[in-house]
């Protein structure tokens, strides 16, 4: 019961008050007195308190220069201030000054007292709790840190290490194959290995802060088309770019979010198609870039199309089912750095996603 | 097929697998014909300190892995640095590794005792490519 008491120092330089504090709440809080600023500096090294309540007018160090005093060693009491008169001037730099929660006018009126002293420590509590959370928070954030870390590692390590040995049977030729076994493996492992890179990057996004670079799409895109060429190489890719000014955005989320719709454009292509295409289009204003992702592949069932960007959905109709994470990820990447995605799709005929990013360039906007 | 006569490779890796992966690769991409594997870092840098009594230390590549139990491969790095110029000036490290994190990959690419990282799995070509590099003067 003890630990549960609220406790107050009060401070005055007139020892009356003091005493006539004590008589007034000793029943209801745990208090401690002290008629210096001096004094209650020495007290506070010894005990922990919840409210100071200090007079305004003490010869030596007034109230408010006690609590800036003591404001960097002891953050977490709740100050209330005690002043005879209503001089706004005093109120407002006690306020300002020394973080200050509630001042009291003097002669102190009972039951106003007690209600600040209820209040203040409600405050204190509230604090405390969201002081709690924060470290509790942390550590958290922490944790998933170590996690991304080691799955980024201990996940991907072993997965290597059969890419590895798969790698070596095509060196040495020492594994008869006839039924390519060997590349439904290879085929397997690479597709765990997507998801774990989706992972790190969905964790990515969300962790790192926005940075805004200049960004020359004729060179990005070139770099994607080169990345995804080799997984279809009948697949056709058009480029049309129409960058007059500079652009800056966040790299990072730009390159995540072209890297997931071509991706998903290579992908996605009809078997039988003879003339696979993918058009990629960016035009750039000063105020924003929009950039057209077209393919002509299996499209998406228009049933299908309002869920497509949401976490793990997979559309079912094809024979190619993804992770259920690329187009999340999109959207994820977006609405961090603001931007937004339109998508139109006609089912057997082809997509396209259209998606608009605002430029950061500071000479222009 | 590399010529250079009596070039040696280290191996530092905790993995068994990748010790072994990385031993049959350059046995069978003839880079060179002296291996020696360490799955500790530690026992790497000892080793390589016992070298200062040798009269000439032969031009010697070191694949070096980075996440490793005890020390890993930015410890190795620390302490290899200390070492002295007859050992440091014959010795050319690759770093290997399947780290996809980005301070991992700056920290390696910053540090000037590093050749190249070379992701896992290690590609023949890859490797036989660094080494060309570094000896490309020879």
């Amino acid at each position: 019961m003890k630990e549960n008491r609220i406790r107050i120092l009060y401070i005055d330089d007139e020892i009356h008050n003091l005493n006539a504090f004590r008589a007034t709440f000793r029943r209801s809080y745990e208090i401690y007195t002290a008629s210096s600023a001096l004094d209650a500096k020495l007290l506070l090294k010894s005990i922990d308190v919840h409210i100071i309540i200090a007079d305004q007018k003490m010869p030596v160090t007034t109230g408010v220069d006690f609590f800036y005093e003591i404001r960097e060693q002891l953050p977490d009491p709740i100050r209330i201030l005690l002043t005879g008169y209503t001089d706004v001037e005093d109120i407002i730099e006690a306020i300002n000054k020394g973080h200050i929660f509630s001042y009291v006018k003097k002669p102190w009126d009972e039951h106003e007292l007690a209600n600040t002293i209820s209040n203040a420590y409600e405050m204190y509590q509230a604090r405390k709790q969201l002081k709690e959370k924060i470290t509790e928070l942390e550590k958290t954030n922490d944790e998933l840190n170590r996690f991304i870390y080691s799955t980024s590692h201990d996940l991907r390590s072993p997965l290597m290490s059969v890419l590895g040995i798969i790698n070596l049977t095509r060196l040495d030729n020492s594994v008869t194959d006839p039924n390519g076994y060997v590349d439904m493996i290879e085929s397997c492992i690479l597709k765990l290995d997507g998801f774990i890179q989706k992972i790190i990057e969905y964790y990515r996004n969300s962790r790192l802060d926005v940075e805004h670079e200049k960004i020359y799409f004729d060179s990005l895109l070139h770099e994607c088309i080169a990345a995804f060429k080799p997984q279809n190489t009948a697949i056709e890719f058009q480029l049309n770019i129409d960058q007059p000014v500079d652009f800056k955005g966040d790299t990072f989320r730009i390159s995540v979010i072209l890297n997931n719709l071509i991706s998903n454009a290579v992908k996605y292509q009809k078997p039988d198609e003879s003339n696979p295409k993918v058009n990629l289009s960016v035009k750039v204003e000063p105020h924003k870039a929009t950039i057209w992702i077209e393919d002509n592949g299996i499209g998406i069932l228009s049933e299908h199309l309002s869920n497509i960007f949401k976490m793990f959905f997979r559309s079912k109709n094809n024979n190619k089912p993804g992770s259920g994470i690329g187009l999340y990820i999109v959207k994820e990447a977006l609405s961090k750095i603001g931007g937004t995605i339109n998508v139109e799709s006609k089912y057997g005929e082809g997509t396209q996603f259209e998606i608009s990013i605002p430029n950061r360039n500071d000479f222009d906007s | 097929m590399i010529s250079i006569p009596d070039l040696r490779i280290i191996l530092v890796d905790d993995n068994e697998i990748d010790l072994l992966l990385h031993e049959r690769l350059i046995t069978l991409q003839q880079i060179s014909r002296t291996i020696i594997s360490f799955n500790n870092a530690n026992k790497a840098l000892e080793f390589l300190s016992s070298n200062i009594t040798l009269h000439r230390i032969p031009p010697t590549i070191i694949l070096l892995d980075i996440q490793m139990p005890e020390m890993d491969g930015f410890e190795f790095l620390e302490a290899f640095d200390s070492y002295p110029l007859k050992i440091k000036s014959q010795c050319h490290i690759i770093m290997v590794s399947s780290s996809l994190d980005h301070g991992d990959i700056n920290r390696t690419n910053a540090n000037p005792l590093v050749v190249k990282l070379l992701r896992k799995p290690l590609l023949a070509k890859d490797l036989r490519e660094t080494v060309l590099e570094i000896f490309k003067d020879f």
